[in-house]
């Protein structure tokens, strides 16, 4: 347990790095997080054969939404030791800083 | 109809468990009830003249019923075998899309075409990679439907390709409307 919120910490700072990403998702009705103890990850499930990534992309994207999930399963898997990474975008976010 | 045949297993399972009660109740004589002092009563009588009506021999009704039987269990037995639609769509191997995004930016395609009044959007996601969508688009009544519709076409194609939104199937519905009755009057 204590190894998945370590690596969900991982997934969520190295997915928060990555260009075009706006936020963590964290799910509509089910929330999706790894706990522990008092400590919650939004947005990274920590699976036993797979870290999911939920995620909200930036809007207007910096590129197209495949690369962004490439650039960002690539930092992920650096940071978590190569496991399996699954990317979900749950969502397009128009940035507070673009009058759009 | 996974739900449905959960409804069904629930149901049956409390049937059997209420009866599995009545049974052990019934055949050890506890609490003063007895086996031979049950109440069959009109239901019972029908079920057993059922049960006799097929040993000496089933009439085409008797036929029927159990065919219909067997054929709806067959039915529920494939509809609970067979694997759920995706709620995902899915862009490559592991990487998906919520619906609700290949939605928005479907709608925001179709509000910025010239010509479409209003439009309502729906994503259905697929085992194998993209999205089926289906577009109602409304248009004012005696415009040039397959001009507005190829230019929505493009332009959803278009936002869709630069954004690597994946559908693999674009249905557009134009339909008349009366800009009265629409979110945008004017475009």
């Amino acid at each position: 347990m204590a190894e998945d919120i370590q690596l969900a910490r991982a997934a969520a700072k190295a997915a928060l790095a990555t260009e075009g990403i706006y936020s963590m998702g964290a799910g509509r009705f089910a929330e999706v997080a790894t706990y522990e103890g008092s400590e919650k990850v939004s947005g990274v499930a920590v699976r036993p054969d797979e870290i999911e990534v939920h995620v909200v992309a930036r809007f207007p994207l910096p590129k197209p939404i495949p690369q962004i999930a490439d650039d960002l399963r690539r930092r992920v898997r650096l940071e978590t030791g190569g496991r399996k990474t699954s990317i979900i975008f749950t969502d397009l976010e128009v940035a507070q800083d673009e009058n759009l | 109809m996974r739900i449905f045949n959960r409804l069904i297993m629930i149901l049956l399972l409390i049937g059997l468990a209420l009866l599995g009660v009545f049974a052990v109740v019934y055949s050890f004589e506890l609490l003063g009830y007895k086996l031979a002092n049950l109440p069959v009563g009109p239901v019972g009588d029908s079920v057993s003249g059922f049960v006799n009506s097929i040993e000496s021999g089933p009439g085409p009704l008797t036929i029927a019923i159990l065919a219909l039987v067997a054929i709806l269990g067959l039915v529920l037995l494939i509809m609970e075998l067979k694997p759920r639609t995706p709620r995902k769509v899915k862009m490559q191997e592991g990487t998906y899309m919520k619906r609700d995004v290949v939605e928005k930016e479907v709608s925001a395609a179709a509000d910025s075409t010239p010509n479409i009044l209003d439009s309502s959007t729906k994503v259905k996601a697929r085992r194998k990679p993209g999205a089926e969508v289906k577009l109602d688009a409304n248009i004012r009544r005696g415009e040039d439907q397959k001009e507005i519709q190829s230019d929505l076409r493009k332009r959803i194609e278009d936002r869709l390709s630069s954004s690597g939104a994946p559908v693999s199937k674009l249905k557009i519905r134009m339909i008349e409307s009366d800009p009265r009755e629409t979110k945008t009057r004017v475009q």
